[in-house]
C-alpha cells in the first residue's frame, strides 16, 4: 500500500500551516492521488471560511511534494486523464483564490504537481537545500496539465517557462536547484534550509503587510523563442514524440488566453496526450530504469567478493575511462598493466589529469585530489595484481590475446579473484574455457562513454558461479551503474540489437539509398542521433569489426556489408545495387529486424525479459523514452503481435514462443 | 594577570514540551533545538561578532545520540557559526547548563576568551534518565549510595522524610503557586522575552511550539490532592507537585565586562560569585543550600542581601528544604516570581540558563534589586549557586 498523502492544518497565530505529510521520511516522495486531493478539497473547505492572515503551506522534512502519482496513469482513458486535469485544476484555482496570500515554503524536492501548487499560490519561498525542482512530464511524454503551462509564463515570461517545462526535460530531465529557483524569479526568497519553516512564516506575515510586485513577464521577443523552441524541439525528436510541441503551444497561448481558457486547453491535450503511445511507453519506460534497475529481479542474492584492489589489463582508451570510473567510484588502489610502458605511462597521465580536473572544479580539494592520483599505478607485467579481488581486461578484441591475458593472470593472483572481461562480441565460455578456475569468469560489458552510460551488461558463462556474478553486480552498482543480467552469447544484447540495424541500415546504403535519406528515416523513429554520426562516433572501424564477429555467429542475420568495410577502410561506402529504399521501407526493416532479434534473444534465453531488453537500450544505447526502449512500441503498434503472435510483455525466457 | 569580571549578555530558551511521543518535539532533534536557540541568540545581539566567539559550551546530561558528537563543536557548526569558533560539550546532569557558565566564566575571567555562548539541551523523550547508563554494581554491593539516590523521585520522599514538618500539603500549596506565577508570567513579558517560537514537525504537520507544555493556569489544590503518588505507596511527590519530564534548549552569551563595553552591549548582570557542593546522594535536593550559604559566605554578603531566587523544581518538596534551611518564606515574593519547573519543566541539563535568563529579566523590572542567585539541586548529591549582580540598575 503506497502511503496516502494529506494535507494537515495546524494554526500559528494568525498565520495558516498546512504541510503535506504521507507520514513517511523523505525516501518516500510525497504524491497527490484521488485520497491526496479530497484530503486537499478538505483543506480549502477549511481555509475558505476562516480568517488567517496568511497560509504557508511546506512538506514534510526534506520533501515538498512529488506531483501526479504516476502508478494511476498506466492504461487510463481519454475521459479519465480528463477528469484529473480537472480535478486539479478546481483544486488549485480554489487555492489561488482564497481571499488571503498564500507561500509556498519549498523545503525539498518539488516536481511536476508539487510545483504547480507552488504557482497557484501567492508566493514562494524555497531552501537552499532544493535539489530537484522540475517539471519532468515532457521528459515522460505529458506536459504540466495541472495549470503548470498557463501560471509558469504569467508568472516569469515565456523563455523561462520554455526552459523549466520544455527544454530542460529534454536534456536528460535536467532539475533545478533551489537557488536557481530563486534565480529565475520562480521563487520570491531564497532561504537558509535551518530555519526554513521560521523565516517563510515570518515572509509569509510580510506579505500579508504588504503585497509583492513583480515586473509583467516579457513576452516581446515570443515569435523568435517560439520559433526557436520548435526547432530546438526538432532537433532532439524529430516529430516523433508530440508533448513538447503541445507544450509549446500550451505555453505560447498563455499569453493570450485566460487561466480558464488555458485550464480548458490544458484538459483537451492531456486528454489526447495521457491515454497516447508515446506517453504509456514513457511511464512504462521510466518504470523500468527508476523502479525496476533498482531492484533488478536477477540481482544476485549471495554474498560478493569484498574487492579492496582492482586490476585493469590493458591501458587502452576504453581501459582508461574504465579505470578512471572505477577510482572515482571506488577509490581502491588499482593496478594498470599494459604491454608497452610508454602506452601505460600515458594512461596513467590521463587518468591523473582527469582527477586534477575534478580537483580544478572544485568537486575534490588538493588532498583528495593527491590522495586519488597515489592510488593508481601502472606497469608492463604482472607485480601488483596478486593481491587484487577483482581484475578487468579490457585488452584489443582477440580471443586468443584474451584468453592468453586470463592464462597469465591465473598464475598471479589468488584463487577468490574474480576475473572480467569488457569484451563486447567475444564468447566469454570460450574466453575461460581452458582456465584452472572458469568459474570466476564474468563479462562485465560497458557502454561508451563509460562515465556517462548508466548501462552495465552482466554477463553470466557457461561455467560462470553466483559469487562472480554477484560480485560484479555489487561493483557495478557502486560504479553507479544499473546492470542487466545476460546469458554468454555474441554481442550480448545492446550491440547485438544495434549491429542487427546497423546491418540493415547499411543494406539500405549498399542499395543506392543516400545517407542522408537513411538518417532522416531513422531519426523519424524519434532515434537520438543520425546513424551516420553515431557510426562516427563508434568508429567504422570497430562496428566492423562487430559485425564480423556476429557474422562468425549468425552468417544468415548478420551477412558482411561491403560498404561498412569500405568505411573501416577509411573510403566511401560501397553501392552494390541501385534500387534505393524509401524512408517507409526502412523504417519497417529496422523495426522488423529489431523485432526479430529481440524474439531470438528471448528465445534463446540470453534475458529473462524483455524488459532488460528495454533497460539496455534505454541506458546502453540512449533510445528515447517514449519508444518505451523498444519492445512497448512493437508491442503498442501491432508488430510483435503481427510476426509472433504475441506481445513481448508477455514473453519470457523458455516459454513457448 | 588581573581576573576580568564576566557578565551576562542575554538568554534565551525553547518552550519546554513533554518527553515522550505525545510531547511537542519528539520528532525534532536535541542538537535542532539547540541550534535554533543559538542563532535566536545570535540574531537578537548583532553587536557580537560570531568569530569573536571564544567557546561553545553545551550540556546534555545524555551525551549520546542527538546529543552526543560534543555537542559544542556540533551545534556550532549546525548553526553556522565561523569554522574557527571551538565548542565542547559538558555534564553535570540538572546543574548541566550552569556549570557551561561557570566553566565558560572562568575562560573569560583568565583571558583565554572574550565572548562564551552557553547553553543546554535534554531531549528527555529521546533520552529517558539513566537509560545510557551502566551503573556500577559496586554502589550497591558496597553500600556507596543507597538504591533510592538514583531515582529522583524517591530521593523526593526521602526529603518528606528527613524534613517531616514539610507535608503534602506544604508541597501542593508551592505548586499551585508556581502554576499560578508562571500563568501570570506569560501574559507580562518575561516569556515574550525569553522564550523562542520553534517550528516543528510533528504527527499533524509542521507547528510552532511556543508554549511550555507543562503550564496549568487552572491547577487547584483539590485536584492535586487527588494524584498518584508514584514513587512509594502512601508518598508525597506527585505529577503535580513536581516538574515533568521535558524537553528543551537554552543558550546565553557571556562576555568579559571590557568586552560588552568595547562592542556597546547592555549586559543585565554581572558574575559576583559561584559555589558547588556535594550532599548524601539520596538527599540530592538539599544540595542548595550548602552551596547557597557557601557563595553567600566568599562574597561577603547575606540572605537579606538578595531581592531575586531563581530556583530550580524539581519537586516542590526540594525548594521547600532549601526556605526551611535558609529561612525563607515559601510563599517570599523574591522566590521564583516567575513560577519555576513545575509549570515549565525541567531538562535537566538546560534548565540553568532558564533560571540566569529569568533572573536577568527581573533584574530590569527590579532596578532596586542589587543581587540575585540562580541554584539548583544535582542527582547523585550535588547543590550548584550562582550569585549575580543587577548590572542594569549599575549600584
Amino acid at each position: 500500500m503506497a502511503p496516502v498523502t494529506e494535507f494537515k492544518l495546524v494554526r500559528a497565530g494568525d498565520f495558516a500551516l498546512v504541510t503535506i505529510d504521507n507520514g513517511e521520511d523523505w525516501t518516500k516522495p510525497t504524491f497527490f492521488g484521488e485520497q491526496a486531493l479530497e484530503s486537499l478539497d478538505r483543506l480549502l473547505g477549511e481555509l475558505e471560511g476562516a480568517d488567517y492572515r496568511a497560509a504557508v503551506i511546506t512538506g514534510k522534512p526534506f520533501f515538498f511534494a512529488a506531483g501526479a502519482d504516476i502508478t494511476e496513469f498506466p492504461d487510463i482513458t481519454r475521459d479519465r486523464a480528463i477528469e484529473g486535469a480537472r480535478a486539479g485544476h478546481e483544486l488549485f484555482g480554489r487555492l489561488r483564490a482564497l481571499p488571503f496570500p498564500t507561500v509556498a515554503a519549498i523545503n525539498g524536492a518539488c516536481l511536476g504537481g508539487g510545483v504547480e501548487l507552488a504557482l497557484h499560490c501567492t508566493a514562494r519561498t524555497v531552501s537552499t537545500a532544493v535539489r530537484h525542482f522540475a517539471f519532468p512530464e515532457v521528459f515522460l511524454g505529458l506536459f504540466p496539465a495541472w495549470g503548470g503551462t498557463q501560471l509558469l509564463p504569467r508568472l516569469v515570461g515565456p523563455e523561462t517557462a520554455i526552459k523549466v517545462i520544455v527544454s530542460n526535460p529534454l536534456r536528460q530531465n535536467r532539475m533545478l536547484t533551489g537557488s536557481q529557483v530563486a534565480e529565475l524569479g520562480i521563487a520570491d526568497r531564497l532561504l537558509e534550509p535551518v530555519e526554513f519553516v521560521d523565516e517563510s512564516l515570518v515572509f509569509a506575515s510580510e506579505l500579508a503587510a504588504q503585497p509583492l510586485e513583480r515586473p509583467a513577464p516579457d513576452w516581446s521577443e515570443a515569435e523568435t523563442l517560439f520559433r526557436r523552441a520548435r526547432t530546438n524541439v526538432d532537433d532532439t525528436v524529430h516529430g516523433a514524440a508530440p508533448a513538447p510541441y503541445t507544450a509549446l503551444d500550451l505555453i505560447e497561448g498563455a499569453e493570450t488566453w485566460t487561466v480558464e481558457e488555458g485550464y480548458s486547453r490544458e484538459r483537451d491535450a492531456i486528454g489526447e496526450l495521457l491515454p497516447g503511445p508515446q506517453a504509456q511507453a514513457s511511464i512504462y519506460a521510466f518504470g523500468l530504469v527508476e523502479q525496476r534497475a533498482k531492484k533488478h529481479p536477477a540481482r544476485p542474492t549471495v554474498t560478493p567478493v569484498r574487492v579492496a584492489k582492482v586490476g585493469v589489463v590493458g591501458a587502452g582508451l576504453m581501459a582508461r575511462q574504465i579505470a578512471t570510473l572505477f577510482l572515482r567510484r571506488l577509490e581502491l588502489p588499482i593496478v594498470i598493466r599494459d604491454v608497452k610502458q610508454q602506452i601505460v605511462d600515458e594512461a596513467l597521465a590521463d587518468i591523473r589529469a582527469e582527477v586534477d580536473g575534478q580537483v580544478a572544479k572544485g568537486r575534490y580539494d588538493e588532498g583528495k585530489g593527491r590522495f586519488l592520483a597515489s592510488l593508481v599505478s601502472g606497469r608492463t607485467d604482472y607485480e601488483g595484481f596478486a593481491d587484487c579481488d577483482l581484475v578487468l581486461e579490457a585488452v584489443f578484441e582477440e580471443l586468443e590475446l584474451k584468453k592468453q591475458v586470463f592464462a597469465e593472470l591465473e598464475e598471479v593472483v589468488g584463487d577468490e579473484c574474480v576475473l572480467a572481461t569488457n569484451t563486447s562480441a567475444l564468447s566469454i565460455t570460450d574466453m575461460a574455457a581452458d582456465l584452472r578456475h572458469p568459474e570466476r569468469v564474468v563479462g562485465m560489458h560497458f557502454f561508451n562513454p563509460v562515465a556517462l552510460m548508466p548501462l552495465l551488461e552482466v554477463v553470466r558463462a557457461a561455467d560462470t558461479n553466483d559469487v562472480a556474478l554477484a560480485t560484479v553486480w555489487d561493483i557495478g552498482e557502486k560504479l553507479r551503474k544499473r546492470p542487466i543480467l545476460v546469458n554468454d552469447a555474441p554481442g550480448f544484447v545492446v550491440n547485438r540489437i544495434l549491429t542487427r540495424m546497423t546491418r540493415v541500415i547499411m543494406d539500405a546504403v549498399e542499395h543506392g539509398t543516400p545517407v542522408d535519406e537513411v538518417d532522416e528515416a531513422v531519426m523519424s523513429l524519434g532515434m537520438p542521433m543520425a546513424p551516420s554520426v553515431l557510426l562516427q562516433m563508434v568508429g567504422p572501424r570497430v562496428a566492423n569489426h562487430v559485425l564480423e564477429r556476429m557474422h562468425d555467429a549468425f552468417p544468415e542475420r548478420f551477412p558482411l556489408s561491403p560498404a561498412l568495410a569500405a568505411l573501416a577502410d577509411g573510403g566511401e561506402p560501397v553501392i552494390v545495387d541501385d534500387s534505393p529504399r524509401t524512408r517507409e521501407q526502412i523504417v519497417e526493416d529496422v523495426l522488423d529486424a529489431v523485432a526479430d532479434e529481440i524474439h531470438l534473444l528471448l528465445e534463446e534465453g540470453v534475458v529473462a525479459e524483455a524488459a532488460d531488453v528495454d533497460q539496455g537500450l534505454l541506458l546502453g544505447a540512449g533510445w528515447p523514452f517514449f519508444l518505451g526502449g523498444i519492445t512497448k512500441h512493437l508491442d503498442q503498434t501491432g508488430r510483435s503481435e503481427r510476426l509472433f503472435g504475441t506481445t513481448f510483455a508477455g514473453m519470457h525466457t523458455g516459454a513457448p514462443v | 594577570m588581573q581576573r576580568r569580571e564576566v557578565v551576562f549578555v542575554d538568554g534565551v530558551r525553547t518552550a519546554f514540551g513533554r518527553a515522550g511521543p505525545q510531547g511537542m518535539f519528539w520528532k525534532t532533534r536535541a542538537d535542532d533545538m539547540a541550534v535554533k536557540v543559538v542563532r535566536e541568540l545570535l540574531r537578537r545581539n548583532p553587536e557580537i561578532p560570531p568569530e569573536r566567539i571564544g567557546d561553545v559550551i553545551y550540556a546534555a546530561t545524555a551525551q549520546v545520540g542527538d546529543q552526543g558528537l560534543t555537542l559544542g563543536r556540533d551545534v556550532a557548526l549546525l548553526a553556522g557559526l565561523p569554522q574557527t569558533v571551538p565548542g565542547f560539550a559538558i555534564d553535570r546532569m540538572c546543574a548541566g547548563a550552569l556549570t557551561a557558565v561557570t566553566a565558560g566564566a572562568g575562560e573569560i575571567a583568565y583571558g583565554a576568551a572574550d565572548i562564551v555562548l552557553a547553553g543546554g539541551v535534554e531531549h528527555m523523550g529521546h533520552h529517558p534518565m539513566g537509560d545510557d547508563v551502566d551503573f556500577n554494581p559496586r554502589f550497591v554491593a558496597e553500600r556507596l549510595v543507597d538504591p533510592t539516590a538514583v531515582t529522583m523521585g524517591s530521593t523526593a520522599e526521602n526529603l518528606h522524610d528527613r524534613f517531616p514538618q514539610i507535608t503534602k500539603d506544604d508541597a501542593d500549596a508551592f505548586a499551585v503557586r508556581s502554576q499560578q506565577r508562571a500563568t501570570a508570567a506569560w501574559s507580562n513579558g518575561v516569556m515574550r522575552d525569553t522564550v523562542v517560537p520553534m517550528s516543528v514537525f510533528t504527527e499533524d504537520g509542521w507547528q510552532i511550539a511556543e508554549r511550555d507544555e507543562f503550564l496549568r493556569p487552572d491547577t487547584t489544590l483539590e485536584a492535586l490532592a487527588s494524584l498518584r503518588t508514584p514513587f512509594r505507596a502512601g508518598g508525597r511527590v506527585t505529577a503535580g507537585n513536581s516538574a515533568g519530564l521535558t524537553d528543551g534548549a537554552t543558550a546565553c552569551f557571556l562576555a568579559a565586562e571590557e568586552t560588552a563595553a568595547e562592542l556597546g552591549l547592555e549586559p543585565k548582570m554581572r558574575l559576583v560569585g559561584f559555589a558547588f557542593a556535594g550532599v548524601e546522594p539520596e538527599l540530592m535536593g538539599i544540595g542548595p543550600i550548602p552551596a547557597t550559604k557557601r557563595v553567600l559566605e566568599r562574597a561577603g554578603l547575606t540572605l537579606d542581601d538578595v531581592g531575586l531566587f531563581e530556583l530550580n523544581e524539581p519537586f516542590a518538596v526540594q525548594v521547600l528544604t532549601w526556605c526551611d534551611g535558609l529561612g525563607v518564606d515559601p510563599e517570599d515574593a523574591r522566590l521564583n516570581p516567575y513560577g519555576g519547573a513545575i509549570a515549565c519543566g525541567h531538562p535537566l541539563a538546560a534548565t540553568g540558563v532558564r533560571l540566569m535568563a529569568q533572573l536577568a529579566y527581573g533584574f530590569g523590572e527590579r532596578p532596586d534589586v542589587r543581587y540575585g542567585l540562580t541554584g539548583l539541586c544535582v542527582g547523585m548529591g550535588m547543590g550548584a549557586a550562582l550569585l549575580w549582580e543587577n548590572h542594569g540598575a549599575r549600584h
